[in-house]
């Protein structure tokens, strides 16, 4: 009846999973509670959950995001205390749960954590940067977000129902093969894959759509804003990168399910299959993880120092270029495992190749603040930090690219020094950065600037404390993913490591801090304008929080910087529209269809890996009910009334004209 | 959300969309296409069971057939044309191309140099019997 899931699946016996589990379900039933209480049950159901307003599903993106990050945190921590206090001893931690928090920890921080803030950001701000009123598939949209959400939810119920995988991030074969991972663990690993993987994909192809074919009057390619660029090249590589992905898992549980043998080692199997395609994934998606950041810093850059970013078309080719290349490095991950010297002399050269237009962008950046005004507001701060860390992280990148090297650096504390480097230098940083830039566009009220500057300091100088370590324990001869060890010269290394993990937690509180003062002090921190920070690309030329329409007329762009532009000639002139016309606006409807599928998912996702297969058909008959229903809806579209759109638009601008007035009058 | 093609919509086709031709001229199209692409099939057929042609060749015949048969589906039914309202699905073609191109290729040339390198246990044993 119930498969394998029997009561052993409940770790009775291993109190930090219980106790966690049980912590965060009396977390979700107090707040639960608190909404059905309080009545706010309806307005969570009409304005967020079935929502397909590209705004609201970006800020839910971006909640995700910070809640899986708070657990990929924990996770990060107890590994840090671990490997301080087990040398010559088994820690706190023993071998099968300390294996699970380390893979825990790669999953949830890449899939769950960078993906959806990243593609939080985006849809948040692209289609508002491209003068717009949605993106291109909004039900999808929302769809996509509940996939992503129910990967997380299946990751998460591994910590008190049965086990996660104890693998490593990526579970290669034969380890995770079905005679070496006979339990759940991989299963949970694989299945909450495959279905955020599905959400993942949708979101590529909607943003890819927006970017290509919703786009306001002049805005051509060479004038989008390079946040969308670089949108456009990332959501590219989703498109392309992520089927790889979802048919080497799909292989992978063919295996364990079926009794196939593509990644066995006997049968005719080959485990270096797995190893080649997942990384051919593998290296596309950390490209499709930073250039969403790169396009973040070239918005904060050009922004705060009130300048145009310098070499606009240069960064544009930068970044299809590495659009490209992203595709040609992947051999790097697995030098060390006989492919031989002419394979990796063409990747060694192939992936220092790729550091070029990398390169480009960091002189452009540089250029961008040469000369400029430049104000170190929080977002600032951390797209500066961004350059030092991201510059370290590459050279040490252009390191390990050379074979000989690393043959000696392969699997080593050094590389896991490398790859946080650029990651939380690189993705964290241009998160964070989008963070505090766009929040008040999202919310209407800046972030406490005090406690942001905290923050970033805090997390920038724990980072270099945590990380620097480990480069000197790699060089030590560490090798990753040790639960014990016995040599006593990486011990002062890890107690330094350790400390550093202090002050990021620090830095994450700090955060934290920041946003409960700043909702304290949401009247005075308002942003009635619209536009804080002075901004230059159109998402700043509408009032903050934007109307559900976005844009009462679609902005017409006449050159780079559009709304930059249209500032300096509204003070040069009257404001435009003086009496503008306001015309009835359609928009799409909500829509429970993404809810009620990730519903059915996660039903179908949990009894596949428990072998529940009366279940797997009831989630799947129910997901693709949802999905005919759907599709055979008759109304899709509601109209807001010209009235209601001239009402709206008169108070932003309303603020607007004052503004400008004001500075006419300076 | 229609007031946001501006560009006009002769130009600006999604993959699947129509241009706007008589219904005779399309059914022809689609015709033509039906018998290229029989035509193609039926080929194929026929040279795998032949001895007409030089044996060694029919691998390379069947391959030159099947690209044909690809481009015949994209011109006549998926309307890939080069046209310039057709930049956007003939730019994508080529990127998924590129892509393909990369990781199978690049696949089929590590794993050879993979097999070389090391070769699975039981080649092991034979070859130092």
């Amino acid at each position: 009846m119930l498969g394998k899931l029997d009561w052993s699946a409940i770790p009775f016996d291993q109190p930090i999973p219980l106790i966690a589990g049980a912590i965060v379900l009396v977390a979700i039933l107090a707040v639960l509670i608190w909404v059905v209480v309080k009545g706010h049950l309806p307005y969570l159901w009409h304005e967020w959950i079935t929502s397909v307003d590209h705004k609201r599903i970006g800020v839910m993106y971006i909640l995700l995001a910070s809640v899986m990050l708070l657990r990929g945190g924990s996770d990060a921590i107890m590994m840090r205390v671990q490997q301080a206090i087990a040398y010559q001893s088994n820690g706190f931690l023993p071998p099968e749960h300390y294996n699970q928090i380390f893979s825990a920890h790669g999953t949830i921080m890449i899939f769950f954590v960078a993906m959806p803030f990243v593609i939080g950001l985006m849809n948040l701000i692209v289609p508002l940067q491209l003068g717009v009123r949605d993106v291109a598939f909004p039900t999808l949209n929302s769809v996509g977000f509940w996939l992503t959400a129910t990967g997380a939810l299946l990751v998460n119920l591994s910590l008190v129902i049965g086990e996660f995988a104890r693998t490593g991030w990526l579970a290669f074969p034969p380890l995770s093969g079905l005679s070496y991972s006979p339990g759940v663990g991989v299963d949970y690993y694989a299945w909450s894959l495959q279905i955020s993987g599905v959400g993942t994909l949708v979101a590529g192809i909607n943003l890819v759509t927006t970017v290509l074919k919703l786009r306001t009057k002049g805005m051509n390619y060479l004038r989008m804003p390079m946040f969308c660029w670089t949108t456009l090249a990332s959501n590219l590589l989703i498109v392309a990168a992520f089927p790889i992905l979802t048919a080497t898992l799909a292989m992978l549980l063919l295996d364990r399910y079926l009794g196939f043998h593509f990644f066995t080692n006997e049968a005719g199997g080959n485990v270096m299959m797995f190893m080649n395609l997942i990384w051919a994934w593998g290296h596309p998606e950390v490209y499709i993880l930073v250039l969403p950041a790169f396009g973040i810093f070239s918005e904060v850059v050009s922004t705060f120092s009130g300048k145009a970013l310098f070499g606009y078309r240069s960064m544009v080719l930068a970044t299809m270029a590495i659009c490209v290349i992203s595709f040609m490095v992947w051999l790097h991950h697995f030098f060390t495992m006989g492919a031989g010297p002419d394979v990796n002399a063409i990747f060694g050269i192939a992936s220092m190749i790729i550091a070029v237009p990398t390169g480009v962008k960091i002189y452009n950046w540089l250029f961008t603040m040469y000369g400029g005004r430049i104000r170190f507001a929080t977002p600032m701060l951390w797209a500066v930090g961004f350059m030092v860390t991201f510059i370290i992280g590459g050279l040490t990148g252009v390191l390990v690219a050379v074979p000989p090297a690393d043959f000696m650096l392969h699997n080593s504390m050094f590389l896991v020094a490398h790859f946080h480097n650029v990651i939380i230098g690189g993705v964290l940083f241009g998160a964070f950065a989008g963070f505090e830039y766009w929040f008040p566009k999202a919310f209407g009220f800046r972030l406490d600037e005090r406690w942001g500057k905290l923050a970033f300091w805090f997390t920038f100088l724990g980072f270099y404390v945590t990380f620097l370590p480990l480069y000197i324990a790699g060089m030590l001869g560490m090798t990753r993913r040790l639960q014990h060890y016995d040599v006593a010269a990486w011990r002062p290394w890890m107690f330094i490591a350790a400390f550093g993990m202090l002050i990021l937690s620090i830095g994450v509180i700090c955060q934290i801090m920041q946003l409960v003062v700043s909702i304290r002090n949401r009247e005075a921190l308002r942003d009635r304008t619209g536009d804080p920070w002075d901004g230059r690309s159109l998402e700043w030329a509408t009032s903050s929080p934007p109307p559900v329409f976005n844009f009462a007329f679609h902005p017409d762009v006449r050159g780079e910087d559009a709304y930059w532009d249209m500032k300096s000639r509204a003070q040069q002139q009257s404001l435009e529209h003086e009496a503008p016309e306001y015309q009835d606006i359609e928009m799409p409807r909500n829509s429970p269809t993404g809810f009620i599928c990730a519903f059915f998912a996660t039903i179908m996702g949990f009894a596949l890996i428990w072998h529940i297969w009366w279940m797997v058909i009831l989630g799947g008959i129910g997901a693709f009910a949802t999905f005919v229903v759907f599709a055979w809806r008759d109304h899709d579209e509601y109209v807001i009334p010209a009235a209601e759109v001239a009402r709206i638009d008169r108070v932003n601008l309303e603020e607007r004209r004052s503004l400008v007035s004001m500075a006419g009058a300076l | 959300m229609s007031d946001q093609a501006h560009v006009p919509a002769s130009h600006d086709l999604a993959p699947g969309d129509e241009e706007q031709h008589s219904v005779g001229a399309r059914i022809v199209g689609y015709v033509v296409g039906l018998a290229l692409a029989l035509l193609l099939t039926a080929t194929s057929f026929f040279i795998a069971g032949t001895d007409l042609v030089w044996q060694p060749s029919i691998p390379v015949a069947l391959i030159v057939l099947a690209i044909a048969q690809m481009g015949v589906h994209l011109v006549f039914f998926l309307h890939i044309t080069t046209g310039p309202d057709n930049t956007n699905n003939v730019l994508a073609l080529a990127f998924g191309l590129l892509v393909v191109f990369l990781v199978v290729g690049g696949t089929v040339w590590i794993m050879g140099h993979l097999n070389a390198n090391m070769p699975p246990m039981d080649q092991i044993m034979k070859t130092r019997m």
